[in-house]
């Protein structure tokens, strides 16, 4: 009795238990049939939808109309980029304001003023950041040169003249960062900013409110630039006699009065400024 | 002698008129006393002294011990029933439960099922799409009815699951055990949950017994007087009996099985009507019970087939022979009761007639219990409304909360399933130029890329901000790395995910430590992270590719050489040897792209600029073999702009300026297949780990996903934009995560999973 009684018990359990299993598969073994199917068509779609898109295959016709700019693997360096010159009226690209600086720093590194010459259609908050951006992108040359010579030992402070000593903004509270860490939070903070998708959404088209924050980005960076003049002057002006970025940065925070004045520290370029300036 | 028995039978007799309003209470007495030898020891000794006095006063005595003995069989059958009524709750507690669980191993068996589907599909790929041109008429009809099907499923259980628990708060009401109970369920969850509570099974075996034991008293008296009329007693055992019939509906009807109401209810509902002057009704219950539990084992290995077949397809047939079955088993049933009640004034015929047409009337039995199956469900939902939500029942609260979680996972889980399509997820900007190459760390969701911008970053996609208005998330960098002096070419990453090698355009090829995945992107710089850098090229660095067993990294430069390293070891033994340009035609050529054969560690491939492929030992160093790379067709074979290896076959896939791929076999150098790939050349390649999935990424701005069993492009991607004729560089396969991802010259990256 006490068998049977506990096996009734169990096994009424388990009639239901196994009830409930096929009801479960009933209600799956469509699902599941339908759910393959639709997976089924999906990849079928995709694969015809990608058939018909290969198969009119249209005969390599780009490449006879204009050189292509393009470096494929195994390109050596001398070539890197070495194609010819294309206008700016040309160039379909979203990139194309970034395309046409490059190619008119890599044209003329020394021409300054060229470089920063917008055309005349360019709106001018775009023509701001995209240099903006070159800027932090060859800073980071600056940056790597630095990592060698700028230790924490010997720059324990962000420092240019006596003056001042900056803070660090990359941390919740401003910190008293080493000079080579002050460089590379900087600038990574400046990557993080210009390519937030909440300032900086697109690249064709810029708020207003956007670009103001644009000035803060060069007061920073620009501390880059005056420390490794006044504490690493070796490194400064190998780095600048190759890309004139210092210059160019310059004559770029003041064009577009991104900057004060008095914080142009770095007193070399004053003579050169004043001389384009009255030249013009 | 006599006189005792007539004063006992009187006795009885006065306590069982008594008792007449309460059912099965003289059955209970009547065996207590058959059982208990009190009596027969007292009479002998009352024998020798008969005074008035005495035999009254024994009498009065008996009479007092007749009516205590009497109430404490009442007690005890109050206590009995309200354990019968706890242990039926609890019963019915624990079939929702596993009901419940039943339903979760049913969706896991769907979700493993459609993983087995999926990965039948990559590994069988063009029986896939040879299903789709017979399937995809019927589409438009199937694709409708996952949705449907998946509300009514939820349907369902909601219903099962309200019904449970309104049943379950009915039965607790009555007793007033509420609180034990809950305690003894929550206990009795958390023990099949795996958190076994051994006092606790001890506790319900014990209920279990002193049920039995109850039980057993009450058949005996049934056994030995089957001739008596003994109506209350078998009035007591059909109010348990039909208490656990309701039980038994119940579930049935909360499954909506009518095979086990056939077996079980209405077989009982029928012999109760049919068969019921004479005949033992509790036998038959046994009997119908036993039959029930051998049509339920039936039923049960039936299942168990089913689970292990994962198979729900035959679930129909299953159905067809659980039917059979259980028709069988009744008829099995109705010759042992035949048998059974013979000895007794029972007439066989019947009985046996009883049987044969619940055996054959099972069809209109389904029927009945149907309307019945219906009536209870009204019934239950009156209940429900009547009862609402009055009670308060904190744990059961909580299970309806669980159930939503539930219903809600249902809803994802065929979503999962479904998902045969990868989607733009992460979108990874912060590089200030084009995005040259990238690769996943082995493990960790975590992302390398190398950029023009001189920079490498490292990514953690678990580290996301969400991004306002779009389903894509954006992720910042954790890691910088700054060392190269111009653009980084190539990048690769040892597959123990210790270090990173990245090639630029600087002639270096950089080694660096992988930092932690979650190291504070703000932290002081650590000039250790590079660990060396190894210099001996001549020109820009194009390729590269790590070996994990041998640790050794393979560079290709546009120097015209290939490289071996050991970069681990002492920095004066870096450069294992060097690869002169090998390819008798291509003076030239520069190699563009090399990698590791991938079934055979002494042998590499390289790629060239002029469309060659050769296959090097790099024991020897010499060449081994010349993949065909010239017997293509159309007129001249475009620079190969990347090469990989199979991970399991030897076959090596190239990509070609020419918009092709093309296919070799390792050891014939034959071409095995061409194909048009893209609509610009190609740029990159990656292969998943089971080398069943190849990806590519091209100057049309696309990522193609190529099935490697049918050649066939399953999915093709929009990712990035154009900057000069410069669209993708890089892609790649997560080596153990669902992810893929790809690198432009917007100077994004982006990861779809």
């Amino acid at each position: 009795m006490v068998t049977s009684m506990t096996t009734t018990t169990t096994s009424s359990s388990t009639t239901t238990s196994s009830a409930g299993v096929s009801t479960a598969n009933a209600n799956l073994t469509p699902m599941d049939n339908a759910s393959a199917a639709s997976a089924a068509a999906a990849t079928g779609l995709s694969t015809t939808g990608s058939g018909p898109s290969l198969a009119p295959m249209e005969p390599v016709s780009a490449p006879a109309l204009h050189p292509l700019r393009r470096n494929c693997a195994g390109t050596p360096a001398r070539d890197f980029c070495a194609w010819p010159l294309e206008s700016f009226d040309e160039m379909d690209s979203t990139l194309a304001v970034q395309q046409m600086i490059q190619q008119s720093i890599r044209a003329h590194v020394e021409d300054v003023e060229g470089i920063l010459r917008a055309p005349d259609t360019q709106d001018e908050g775009v023509w701001k950041y995209e240099h903006l951006r070159q800027f932090c992108m060859e800073l980071n040359g600056l940056a790597v040169l630095l990592q060698s010579e700028c230790v924490p030992e010997t720059c324990t402070q962000m420092t240019a003249t006596e003056q001042w000593i900056f803070l660090c903004a990359a941390h919740k509270t401003p910190k008293e960062c080493p000079a080579i860490d002050y460089t590379r939070h900087t600038l990574d903070g400046a990557a993080c900013l210009l390519n937030s998708n909440k300032y900086f959404p697109s690249r064709v088209s810029i708020k207003e409110s956007s670009v103001a924050k644009l000035g803060s980005v060069c007061r920073r960076v620009y501390r880059i630039f005056s420390h490794a003049y006044f504490h690493h002057r070796q490194i400064f002006d190998d780095f600048e006699a190759q890309t004139c970025l210092c210059r160019r940065f310059t004559v770029f925070v003041t064009k577009y009065n991104l900057m004060s004045r008095d914080n142009l520290i770095v007193p070399m370029l004053e003579q050169d400024l004043e001389a384009g300036e009255s030249e013009a | 002698m006599e006189d005792m028995k007539e004063s006992h039978g009187s006795g009885e007799e006065g306590g069982s008129g008594h008792g007449s309003g309460n059912n099965g209470l003289g059955g209970g007495l009547r065996g207590g006393s058959n059982g208990g030898g009190g009596p027969g020891g007292v009479g002998p000794g009352g024998n020798l002294h008969y005074t008035i006095p005495g035999i009254l006063h024994f009498l009065q005595h008996e009479w007092s011990r007749f009516e205590m003995d009497r109430s404490q069989w009442d007690v005890e059958k109050a206590e009995l029933q309200a354990r019968i009524a706890f242990l039926q709750g609890e019963r019915k507690g624990q079939e929702n439960l596993k009901n419940d669980l039943v339903r979760r191993i049913k969706m896991l068996e769907y979700a493993l099922k459609q993983e087995r589907a999926k990965y039948a599909k990559l590994k069988y790929g063009s029986e896939g799409v040879a299903h789709l041109d017979d399937g995809s008429k019927a589409l438009g009809d199937d694709e409708e009815l996952p949705p449907v099907d998946g509300d009514n499923y939820i349907a369902v259980s909601n219903v099962n699951w309200r019904q449970g628990r309104q049943l379950l708060r009915q039965y607790l009401q009555e007793i007033g055990y509420t609180d034990t109970i809950i305690d003894v369920r929550s206990n009795r969850v958390r023990s099949l949950l795996g958190l076994n509570d051994a006092n606790n099974v001890n506790e319900e075996n014990r209920a279990n017994l002193a049920l039995n034991g109850g039980e057993s008293h009450r058949t005996r008296p049934d056994g030995t007087g089957a001739h008596h009329p003994a109506h209350s007693v078998r009035k007591g055992v059909t109010t348990l009996a039909e208490e656990m019939m309701l039980d038994t509906e119940a579930s049935v009807l909360a499954n909506f099985d009518f095979l086990s109401s056939e077996a079980e209810v209405d077989d009982d509902d029928e012999m109760n009507d049919d068969i019921d002057d004479g005949y033992n009704p509790q036998e038959m219950k046994l009997k119908a019970s036993k039959l029930a539990q051998a049509v339920t084992e039936a039923e049960d290995k039936e299942t168990e087939d089913v689970m292990n077949e994962f198979n729900f397809l035959t679930n129909t047939d299953n159905v067809d022979s659980i039917k059979s079955a259980g028709g069988g088993g009744g008829g099995g049933g109705g010759g042992g009761q035949a048998g059974g009640p013979s000895s007794k004034d029972v007439p066989k015929g019947l009985s046996g007639v009883g049987f044969q047409q619940t055996g054959n009337g099972a069809k209109t039995n389904q029927l009945l219990g149907g309307e019945k199956q219906q009536q209870q469900q009204q019934q239950q939902q009156q209940r429900e409304v009547e009862l609402g939500n009055n009670l308060e029942l904190g744990e059961l609260e909580q299970l309806t909360i669980a159930n939503d979680n539930e219903s809600s996972y249902d809803i994802s889980a065929p979503k999962e399933a479904y998902r045969k399509t990868w989607s733009a997820k992460y979108t990874l900007r912060s590089h200030f130029d084009g995005v040259r190459a990238l690769g996943f760390h082995p493990l960790e969701p975590v992302l390398i890329t190398a950029s023009e911008d001189q920079t490498l970053k490292l990514w953690n996609l678990q580290k996301t901000i969400p991004a306002k208005k779009s389903a894509s998330l954006d992720v910042e960098p954790v890691y910088t790395f700054r060392a190269h002096q111009g653009p980084v070419l190539s990048l690769a990453i040892s597959p123990a995910g210790d270090y990173i090698f990245s090639g630029g355009l600087d002639t270096t090829i950089r080694c660096w430590q992988m930092p932690s995945p979650n190291v504070d992107p703000y932290d002081s710089y650590d000039p250790s992270t590079l660990f060396t850098t190894l210099t001996g090229h001549e020109d820009a660095v194009w390729g590269l590719s790590y070996h994990l067993g041998r640790k050794q990294l393979l560079s290709c430069s546009a120097d015209g050489t290939v490289k071996l390293w050991s970069p681990t070891a002492p920095s004066a033994s870096n450069l294992v040897r060097t690869f002169g340009n090998a390819t008798e035609d291509g003076g030239g050529a520069t190699p563009t792209s090399v990698d590791w054969v991938q079934d055979d560690p002494t042998k590499i491939v390289t790629a060239y600029s002029n469309g060659s492929c050769v296959i090097h030992d790099i024991e020897s160093g010499k060449l081994v073999i010349k993949l065909d790379t010239k017997s293509d067709s159309t007129s001249a074979v475009g620079s190969i702009n990347k090469v990989v290896s199979h991970p399991i076959l030897p076959v090596t896939i190239t990509a070609h300026e020419d918009r092709h791929i093309r296919f070799f076999d390792n050891h014939t150098g034959q071409m095995t297949h061409s194909m048009v790939a893209h609509l610009d050349a190609v740029t990159s390649l990656s292969l998943d780990t089971n080398g069943l999935y190849l990806i590519s990424g091209s100057h049309d701005c696309s990522v193609r996903l190529w099935n490697l069993e049918s050649k066939s492009c399953v999915q093709e991607i929009t990712a990035h934009r154009k900057k000069f004729d410069e669209s993708i560089f890089d892609v790649a396969f997560h080596p153990s995560k669902p992810f893929i991802a790809s690198a432009g010259a917007d100077a994004l990256a982006k990861v779809f999973v």
